[in-house]
């Protein structure tokens, strides 16, 4: 098992290291998808970390994307970037490390809605305070080209593979693991399960924190409206939930379905995009529980050899 | 404590209540949890500007389409996705978390469809906005007509589930599903009766809403989050209970508002619902909710 995981780990790396090259070889709009495949990566990998581990569904990680955008707007002139984004990642985990106690004694359905609902409340308090503040929208000058975003993004979306094929192998995983098959249980044979939810829920901020940055850096725009879109929360389970959350591999699927169709629908139809993304929602949860991925091992497994 | 006031609270409250009603028969018969339920307002209300502004048909009236197309549209929600589902062991063991999802998906397709169709826009329509005095307080005749319908349907609820057969049926299977079972109710039956009714009743909030307020095809969201506000103060699987969370939201918001500032709205409304959240974390059920 433990060398299967490393032939992963050994080929995702000398993908990314492939993926260096992208900038030099290829024009600006196709490293602009790359950036976006990427970014959503990063987000759907860190995601599984609380999510496809524990089955606690966060439908709020937009939060986390918002808090980081939001302090490397405040930071951006006064602050290089090299300290922005671990700021931003710094944030994220705060809020994380602050509410993720409370909320993960709230189980099943009603731990989801309470996510929505706590990223749906930051993003309000961040529109009353710039509305106090008078600020209607903050622009970045002087952001870096997007040759040098892309490198930033590869080694975020890299590293979140990273934590997460590492997170699955260890101790701690399979500790999170029995916590989402059974949570009494799991703390009845000595889990402190309090601790691990929390600790997974912090870990699985800290990306999304920085990638948040990272997104307005491309945009060069930031208002709280856009950045804490729940529209973005929706679109990282849609896209680990169709890929399969349960292994680290599946949701790299779902965002290369789902980056490839916005690209092709976005600029001309982006309600269609949405109208597929809710009914491959909707497929996949009814008749594909396991996702792409579960449902190609079980078929490449029930092949007769 | 200001009348004018109170009558905004009462307005606001059953139309919350009239929405969470709907939410909560679904989650009491099915456990299945609705966040499309604000999308079918929305449709509702749709019905009810078309109505107006195209036939010329007073809401009143659309409320005889929209009442039938929500109900239509649970049927089929119910035939085309659940009721296959729900058959499934797999699908079953997560139901909630998984029709939330189911769920999402569909708020999603009506969402983007109405905004395809009917263009992302804000609209608005003037039905029956002069002043009047009512007890003492200056409200528009609209608001009026929807507390008084909202009202007469709630109680209307509140007798249909103590008297008639069909609503105490449902009740039953709502506290004891396979006793239900057992002694002759129809399961699949119910539970398709009940997604209609639940449908139905917010298609009809739809179009109360829309006669005071402006429409787009992204407002179900917002009515979706405060329907849950009000569903987990009152019980969820509570039908009663939603009636009185519903008052008691429409109370806190419209005395919340006024003593600060309406910018503060969305902040008050998920505030409240985190907080029920967390402080009730497993007693949100009720009392005694067996886990099967």
């Amino acid at each position: 098992m433990t060398g299967r995981v490393a032939r992963v780990a050994g080929f995702v790396t000398a993908a990314a290291f492939l993926a260096i090259a992208l900038p030099s070889a290829a024009n600006d709009y196709f490293v602009g998808v790359g950036f976006t495949l990427l970014v959503w990566i990063a987000l759907t990998e860190s995601w599984i970390v609380i999510s496809g581990m524990t089955g606690y569904i966060s439908l709020g990680h937009v939060v986390f994307v918002g808090i980081g955008a939001y302090v490397a707007a405040t930071t951006w002139s006064m602050l290089p970037i090299w300290a922005i984004l671990p700021l931003a990642g710094l944030a994220a985990a705060v809020l994380a490390t602050l509410v993720g106690y409370p909320c993960l004694r709230v189980r099943g359905p009603y731990f989801v809605i309470l996510t929505f609902g706590l990223s749906e409340l930051v993003k309000y308090i961040v529109i009353n305070i710039e509305s106090a503040l008078t600020v209607s929208g903050r622009v970045l000058f002087g952001a870096p080209a997007v040759g040098t975003l892309y490198l930033i993004a590869l080694g975020l979306g890299w590293a979140s593979v990273m934590i997460a094929l590492a997170v699955r192998e260890s101790r701690f995983g399979a500790g999170l693991r029995a916590i989402r098959d059974n949570e009494e249980a799991a703390e009845t044979i000595g889990i402190a399960t309090g601790r691990f939810k929390a600790a997974a829920f912090v870990l699985s901020s800290i990306i999304p924190g920085m990638t948040g940055a990272l997104m307005i850096m491309r945009s060069t725009y930031f208002t709280p409206l856009e950045i804490f879109n729940p529209q973005t929360s929706v679109l990282i389970v849609t896209m680990a939930v169709i890929g399969g959350s349960d292994r680290p591999l599946g949701p790299l699927l779902g965002v290369a379905f789902l980056v490839l169709l916005q690209e092709a629908l976005w600029s001309n139809l982006p309600q269609l995009y949405m109208i597929v993304v809710g009914a491959l929602l909707v497929a996949v949860v009814v008749w594909l529980p396991g996702g792409i991925y579960g449902r190609l091992q079980h078929l490449i497994a029930a092949a007769p050899r | 404590m200001s009348t004018q006031l109170l009558i905004a609270a009462l307005v606001a409250g059953s139309v919350y209540a009239l929405i969470a009603l709907g939410l909560n028969l679904i989650y009491g018969t099915m456990r299945l949890l609705n966040v499309a339920h604000g999308e079918v307002v929305m449709i509702g209300a749709y019905v009810a500007y078309w109505g107006i502004s195209l036939l010329a048909v007073s809401p009143l009236v659309s409320a005889l389409a929209a009442i039938p197309l929500a109900a239509a549209l649970g049927a089929l929600i119910y035939v085309g996705v659940f009721r296959k589902a729900m058959q499934s062991g797999e699908f079953l063991e997560r139901i909630e978390g998984n029709s939330l999802l189911v769920f999402f998906g569909i708020s999603v397709i009506l969402q983007n469809v109405t905004s395809l169709l009917f263009t992302p826009n804000q609209r608005g329509y003037r039905y029956q906005d002069e002043i009047v005095q009512f007890i003492g307080a200056v409200v528009p005749v609209n608001k009026l007509i929807v507390l008084a319908i909202s009202g007469a349907v709630c109680v209307g609820a509140v007798l249909f589930f103590r008297l008639s057969t069909l609503g105490l049926a449902i009740k039953a299977v709502i506290q004891q599903r396979e006793a239900a079972a057992l002694v002759g109710i129809p399961l699949e039956r119910i539970e398709l009766t009940s997604l209609c009714l639940g449908f139905a009743v917010a298609g009809l909030a739809g179009v109360l809403v829309s006669m005071t307020e402006e429409i787009s095809p992204f407002m179900g969201f917002p009515l979706t989050v405060t329907a849950f506000v009000v569903v987990i103060l009152g019980g969820l699987g509570n039908v009663l209970g939603s009636l009185i969370g519903g008052l008691l939201l429409g109370v806190l918001e419209t005395f919340g508002v006024a003593l600060t500032a309406p910018s503060y709205r969305s902040i008050m409304i998920y505030a409240v619902f985190i907080a029920v959240l967390l402080l009730r974390p497993q007693g949100l059920l009720g009392a005694a909710r067996a886990r099967t």
